[in-house]
């Protein structure tokens, strides 16, 4: 891959109130290095959606962000990392394998009815809310030591 | 006070009114939907609509997302659990959800008309 003409690393330990004023730099951010207001605001949404789920389900004080661009070929990319137990490797690992299956707005529709009957008081919406609404290519990694890492691509 | 005797709510970086719309209702978010838990806040609200369109028969509410800037997915399960309500009424007690969106933000002009495909026939868009 070339090199990203311009990037942002964001680290923050996990607190609720950090994650709107991370998603409106990583917006200004896109919006000034791609000039695509609508692009920008896609991934800001998916980026905060990413934060939200490191931040509730996360097991330790570090989430990382990073959000690279590259305007040559408009290709944005946003990787969220945080540390997870084991069990929420595996039921993140799960559900993605579950959302990135079928088409789109069909997965999101499912999560979304699915959700409404929940009563954990999760929404498990935010990646199939992502896939839809940005069409973008959603990468998972998760390491032996159960660091996960959540990457989407947009062009 | 509107018809269904609903207190406005400012909580948070959220506003709800609720107001009479001619015979009909309206429902208005202004600001921002990004805490943890929205549920808190949302659910009740439309639990009261949904009880109070029911009980005094009301064909229509328009819910005004217009004046939000940001829904998370936490807001959006609130709002679907809304809409699913309608799925499980009997015809002679359902009510349709106009939604009214903003066409200059991207997230609304996205996440807004799924909402439609949730109980066919109940929602629209605007």
């Amino acid at each position: 891959m070339a090199k990203p003409d311009g990037y942002i690393e964001i680290r923050f330990g996990p607190r609720w109130k950090y994650i709107s004023p991370a998603r409106i730099f990583i917006q200004n951010f896109i919006a000034i290095a791609i000039s695509d207001q609508a692009k920008a605001d896609a991934i800001a949404m998916a980026a905060s959606e990413l934060l939200e789920n490191a931040v509730k389900y996360g097991a330790s004080e570090d989430t990382h962000c990073i959000v690279q661009a590259f305007p040559e070929t408009g290709l944005i990319t946003a990787s969220v990392t945080n540390q997870a137990t084991e069990q929420g490797a595996k039921e993140v690992s799960g559900l993605f394998k579950k959302i990135m299956a079928g088409d789109p707005l069909e997965a999101y529709i499912m999560q979304m009815r699915e959700a409404a009957t929940r009563s954990d008081g999760k929404s498990q919406l935010g990646l199939a809310r992502i896939r839809y609404e940005t069409g973008a290519n959603l990468k998972l990694e998760v390491s032996p030591e159960n660091r996960v890492t959540i990457t989407i691509e947009v062009r | 006070m509107n018809k269904l005797g609903i207190d406005p709510i400012a909580q948070d970086k959220i506003k709800i009114e609720v107001a009479d719309n001619g015979p009909d209702m309206v429902i208005r978010f202004i600001g921002d939907i990004d805490m943890e838990d929205p549920s808190i806040i949302l659910d009740p609200v439309f639990e009261k609509v949904h009880s109070g369109m029911v009980s005094k028969k009301i064909p229509e509410i328009v819910a005004d997302f217009k004046g939000l800037n940001f829904l998370n997915s936490s807001g959006i399960k609130a709002v679907a659990k809304w809409i699913m309500k309608l799925a499980m009424l009997p015809a002679d007690q359902k009510y349709r959800i106009k939604i009214a969106h903003n066409k200059a933000i991207t997230w609304q002009v996205t996440s807004l008309p799924t909402l439609t495909f949730l109980v066919p026939g109940a929602v629209k868009i605007e």
